[in-house]
């Protein structure tokens, strides 16, 4: 699984995405700057220039015409992906942390921040995937969040559910038609944040990661927890693999947090868990820093980290990972291709 | 003795895996009908992305001419 070393930006990253395809990898980044990459050959394609501050999330509509982002400069901006033009500009009272499309790509949502004055806030837009069209200013929806402010949030299937995941380590699940709260659970270690929340192919299930040093693999529905992946160092991101059952994961301890050298030996590493029995299964390293950011190819090909030391990395894998089978999923493949 | 006791704590770690991937498996075959029903009943198609696509790509090639592939 030999890497390939994008380095374009300047400052930790912050989110990477594939888009459906799988062939184009977008990153954001402190640096202020969108780029997009050949995911085969870690080619830059070009950037998207025009936030004034730290970028802190990006989503790509499902037919990869349209891309939006998030930035500390309070506003969420809707960009042509081609051309590269900046086609609509939000703006909020604050920073907007998270954004994400619905499984059409006729709605976005936006995590917006907590500040003084202001609570933080899950508001809903109504997007055309079209270059061409004018898109409507106007907020179809705003979820307050007076309890603990969301730091992740998305979209389940069939647009049925906004799923949140809030600082006190809680998620909650709203109506996503009313924004209506339907239940909170607390599912990680009180007050440790979640910092990342990712979707199945189908979004019927999900996987957070927290600040408490684990994963958890949740059921959009009702919000049952049916897996936990513990690590040995706080979480910034978890992913989960199409085609094969793993999931991997990326933290690290903020070089302010550490304390003593040896806590910084090896946890600058991708690791990969079995989803279904949740055995820690293998490590990649390379980067210098925490992983803030994981992603998997939707094709199942690749996955790629983001690093705080500023670089993107993309590995594609190799036969080793196709042909990796406990002894129990080799009895069942065989069971099912004998039926 | 030890290698009987080693053999049947395998056997029980082997059968537990059994029961997590079949258990797995049965969640997901539910959830998978659940989530086609649901689609039927709100009247959506069974994949509104390919949908999407399908439309975009009559938008760029109205003749049915293929998608350029930058490879």
């Amino acid at each position: 699984m030999r890497p390939i070393l994008l380095s374009g930006h300047e400052r930790a990253l912050t989110q990477i995405k594939y888009n459906r395809e799988g062939d184009l990898l977008f990153s954001v980044s402190k640096d202020q700057i969108i780029c997009v990459w050949f995911a085969h050959n870690g080619e830059r394609l070009g950037t998207y220039r025009g936030h004034q501050g730290a970028i802190w999330t990006i989503d790509v509509d499902p037919t990869s015409t349209i891309l939006a982002s998030g930035s500390a400069d309070n506003t969420i901006r809707l960009w042509d992906i081609k051309t590269g033009k900046c086609l609509k500009t939000w703006d909020f009272p604050t920073a907007v942390k998270r954004v994400e499309f619905n499984e059409d790509g006729t709605k976005l949502l936006g995590v917006t921040e907590k500040r003084m004055g202001h609570l933080g806030t899950i508001v809903v837009l109504d997007v055309k995937i079209d270059v061409e069209a004018e898109q409507d200013d106007e907020k179809v929806m705003t979820i307050v969040c007076e309890e603990s402010k969301a730091t992740v949030a998305g979209w389940s299937y069939l647009s049925k559910y906004i799923i949140a995941g809030h600082e006190d380590g809680s998620v909650s699940q709203y109506d996503g038609k009313t924004g209506d709260l339907i239940y909170n659970i607390s599912i990680h270690e009180l007050n440790n944040q979640l910092t990342d929340l990712q979707w199945s192919q189908d979004r019927t299930y999900f996987i957070t990661a927290s600040k408490d040093k684990t994963a958890k693999l949740v059921s959009a529905k009702d919000l049952e927890v049916m897996k936990t992946y513990p690590s040995d160092t706080p979480l910034n991101s978890a992913t989960i693999t199409p085609k094969k059952d793993f999931v991997i994961l990326g933290g690290g301890q903020a070089a302010m947090d550490v304390t003593t050298t040896s806590a910084r030996q090896g946890k600058f590493e991708a690791r990969f868990y079995h989803k279904i029995f949740e055995d820690e299964i293998g490590r990649v390293r390379g980067h210098f820093g925490p992983l803030n950011t994981v992603a998997a190819d939707p094709t199942g090909k690749s996955y790629a980290s983001g690093g705080e030391d500023g670089y993107v990395r993309i590995h594609h894998f190799d036969k080793g990972y196709y042909d990796f089978m406990y002894e129990v999923e080799r009895e069942r493949q065989n069971k099912l291709s004998a039926a | 003795e030890d290698a009987e006791r080693i053999s049947s704590a395998d056997v029980a770690v082997v059968e537990h895996r059994r029961r997590l991937l079949e258990e797995w498996h049965a969640w997901r075959a539910a959830m998978d009908e659940e989530l086609a029903e649901e689609r039927a009943d709100l009247g959506l198609v069974a994949d509104p992305v390919a949908e999407l696509l399908k439309a975009k790509q009559a938008e760029i090639a109205p003749d049915g001419a293929e998608e350029q592939v930058i490879e």
